[in-house]
């Protein structure tokens, strides 16, 4: 019978790709072509197996040297020499030939080796042309059959590594008969990404389990082996918890003036997009953000694409906030990440673990027009790492800001049709150049309010050395010729009019002179 | 290009680790022991380990026979249905003492032949065609 146990397989995130592990005694196809990671998948589930887990294992290899494989493994951390000196492992090095006429034998010399340690986990690297060159012979089927059942005969949770070129995804018409037989089929790829290629993991299928279908990032790294990375679409759970805590509490911008235009401030876990081109405010309204938060004693969390962390506390300075000062205390989080070739699984798994470990309550991610042009807007991948982000965002309560670089007139219409984001978005901020005269004056415009009331209306803010920014009054006792932009109309098409009626009668933010907004 | 002082003394100390492992006699058994070093434990025909070795089956056999009477090699049974049988190299205990240093040793081309040269029976008419192109040069 067999045991209805998982065994894990310990390589980091493939078993949460499982839902915890693969059953015992299942007979798992690794197919892929060379440099996929086939061997160094089959060497970690022994070694993990017999290093973490208690359950000696057997490699079975055929060209490869197990000098050379103990070698490698050594990159990994791995010793396993040290394990076959303890009895927990053994390397057997055979020829296809022999293992094949071992396996028509009822007493099986090898099963027989796996035995004498108390195998329970088994790696066979390179069956592929044991079975014959990916024919869907009668022969090739029954001699794997036999193998599987010597293997059940052993209750062994084998691993075996089938070479590329029976497995090329644009050449073989039909699947071959193993993957029928085996219980488990794992598919490792190459991929193609511009002039990239990034490693991914597939489950195709396995007997007696759910699994997260779909093809995962999957890395190699010195020191520490495999690792797996949930691809960014696929869910652990459903992210329906947002709707659990209060949905009326609201959080401040951290800019003066800004919270009466939004009705109080954000609501708590919304997600609020500012937009506008370069230059324009955007980041400093991120670090007065959080710099607000961790004010209220809030952690904080601000991710960049654009700007390394010494340059953010420096920006930070100029408009007054010590961003420094919140690290030490534990309150804020800068963290960059270069937009280079970026792996969006592994990526988004960066983000998720920073989110859970530093539980924040306030993000800001600058920006999301570099996710696009790193990422590319056709297609999948930026939308739906977008949706997962906002999912996770909400689902632990994270009131997010994502500035948006955007060239465009009115500045929304991206958002709908190239980024295809305006659905998860709550709240749009634009803020936009308005050129009357001879300058150029900042204005602010809430466009989308999800659930609040919002006028719409233009207004003009600044940013002040060692200040930062403010929204200003809409009706000014201005000292000088200047107009309040309540005189203008057209503000953000940037073709302000002079009108000469009266503005509509609306909620102001402030009122008072510049200098004592600004004060 | 003139010796290293390391390289003059090189066959002297190949010749030394030799003296502690008097089960390797001959090339054959130095290149089974290292391609057992290699494979510690091996499931082959015995056509197939002459072929990897590189070796007859009469000689191969011979030295298989020596490194198991001295406790360096286990053999499982031979079964009429098997043709192949499973060797498990030894080195923990006293049998493989003095060997993994020349093991090592052995790894390496120029180890490899440096053993290979002192495991090699002398032959006068070469070195006798080595000392007179010696004088021609001087």
């Amino acid at each position: 019978m067999l045991e209805a146990d998982l065994v894990k397989t310990g390589i980091t995130g493939f078993d949460d790709i499982l839902l915890g592990g693969i059953p015992r005694g299942n007979v798992i196809l690794v197919e892929g072509g060379i440099g996929t990671g086939k061997t160094t998948l089959g060497v970690e589930f022994v070694y993990r197996g017999a290093s973490q887990f208690g359950e000696p294992g057997i490699i079975v290899l055929f060209e490869v040297s197990p000098e050379k494989v103990s070698r490698d493994a050594l990159r990994f951390g791995w010793d396993l020499a040290a394990l076959e000196r303890q009895g927990r492992l053994k390397i057997v090095f055979t020829t296809r030939e022999v293992l094949r006429q071992e396996l028509q034998q009822a007493d099986s010399v090898l099963l027989e080796e796996a035995a004498k340690i108390g195998a329970r986990r088994m790696f066979v690297d390179g069956v592929g042309r044991l079975f014959g060159d990916g024919n869907a012979t009668n022969e090739s089927r029954s001699a794997f059959h036999v193998l599987t059942e010597g293997l059940q005969r052993e209750s062994l949770t084998a691993v075996l590594a089938v070479e590329a070129s029976s497995y090329d995804d644009k050449h073989r018409a039909n699947s071959m008969p193993e993957e029928s037989i085996a219980d488990t089929v794992i598919r490792l790829r190459m991929e193609d990404s511009q002039r990239a290629v990034l490693r991914s993991l597939e489950v195709v299928k396995s007997r007696g389990q759910a699994y997260q279908m779909g093809r995962h990032t999957l890395q190699i790294l010195d020191g520490n082996g495999l690792r797996v990375y949930r691809r960014v679409q696929a869910l652990t759970q459903p992210r329906d918890t947002a709707a659990t805590y209060d949905p009326s509490e609201r959080i401040s911008s951290g800019i003066p003036g800004l919270d009466e235009l939004v009705n109080g401030g954000y609501f708590v876990g919304s997600t609020t997009v500012v937009a506008g081109i370069s230059g324009v405010g955007k980041s400093v309204m991120g670090i007065q953000y959080i710099a607000e938060g961790a004010r209220r004693g809030e952690r904080c969390i601000m991710l960049s694409l654009d700007e390394r962390v010494p340059q953010i506390i420096r920006n930070a300075r100029s408009i007054g906030v010590d961003l420094q000062k919140e690290i030490d205390r534990g309150l804020i989080h800068l963290e960059y990440d270069s937009p280079q070739e970026i792996e969006v699984d592994v990526h988004f798994d960066q983000i998720e673990r920073k989110v859970k470990e530093f539980k924040p309550t306030r993000v800001v991610i600058d920006s999301l027009s570099t996710y696009a042009s790193t990422l590319g807007t056709l297609g999948r991948i930026f939308r739906d790492f977008f949706n997962a982000l906002t999912a996770l965002m909400k689902e632990q309560k994270v009131t997010t800001v994502y500035n948006h670089e955007n060239p465009e007139m009115l500045g929304m219409a991206t958002m709908m049709g190239q980024f295809a984001m305006s659905s998860l978005v709550d709240n749009i901020i634009l803020l936009n150049w308005a050129e009357i005269g001879d300058t150029f004056r900042l204005g602010m415009t809430v466009a989308k309010m999800r659930a609040n009331p919002v006028n719409r209306v233009t207004h003009e803010c600044e940013v002040i050395d060692g200040k930062g920014m403010r929204v200003l009054a809409r009706e000014l006792r201005l000292l000088g010729p200047q107009k309040p932009f309540s005189s203008f109309a057209g503000l953000v098409s940037r073709a302000p009019e002079r009108r000469s009626f009266d503005a509509p009668n609306i909620r102001e933010p402030n009122t008072g002179t510049i200098e004592e907004n600004i004060g | 290009m003139p010796k290293t002082i390391d390289d003059k003394h090189e066959p002297e100390r190949i010749r030394r680790l030799l003296l502690d492992a008097p089960l390797i006699q001959n090339a054959c058994a130095a290149d089974l022991l290292v391609f057992l070093f290699r494979h510690p434990h091996t499931l082959l025909t015995n056509e197939q380990l002459a072929a990897f070795v590189g070796y007859s089956m009469k000689e191969v056999a011979k030295a298989l026979d020596l490194f198991s009477d001295a406790g360096l090699l286990e053999r499982a049974i031979q079964r009429s249905s098997h043709a192949a049988r499973m060797y498990s190299l030894v080195l923990e205990g006293p049998q493989g003492k003095g060997l993994k240093l020349l093991l090592n040793e052995a790894c390496t081309r120029q180890g490899r032949q440096h053993i290979l040269a002192a495991l090699a029976p002398p032959q006068p008419e070469k070195a006798a065609e080595v000392h007179l192109r010696l004088l021609k040069r001087a």
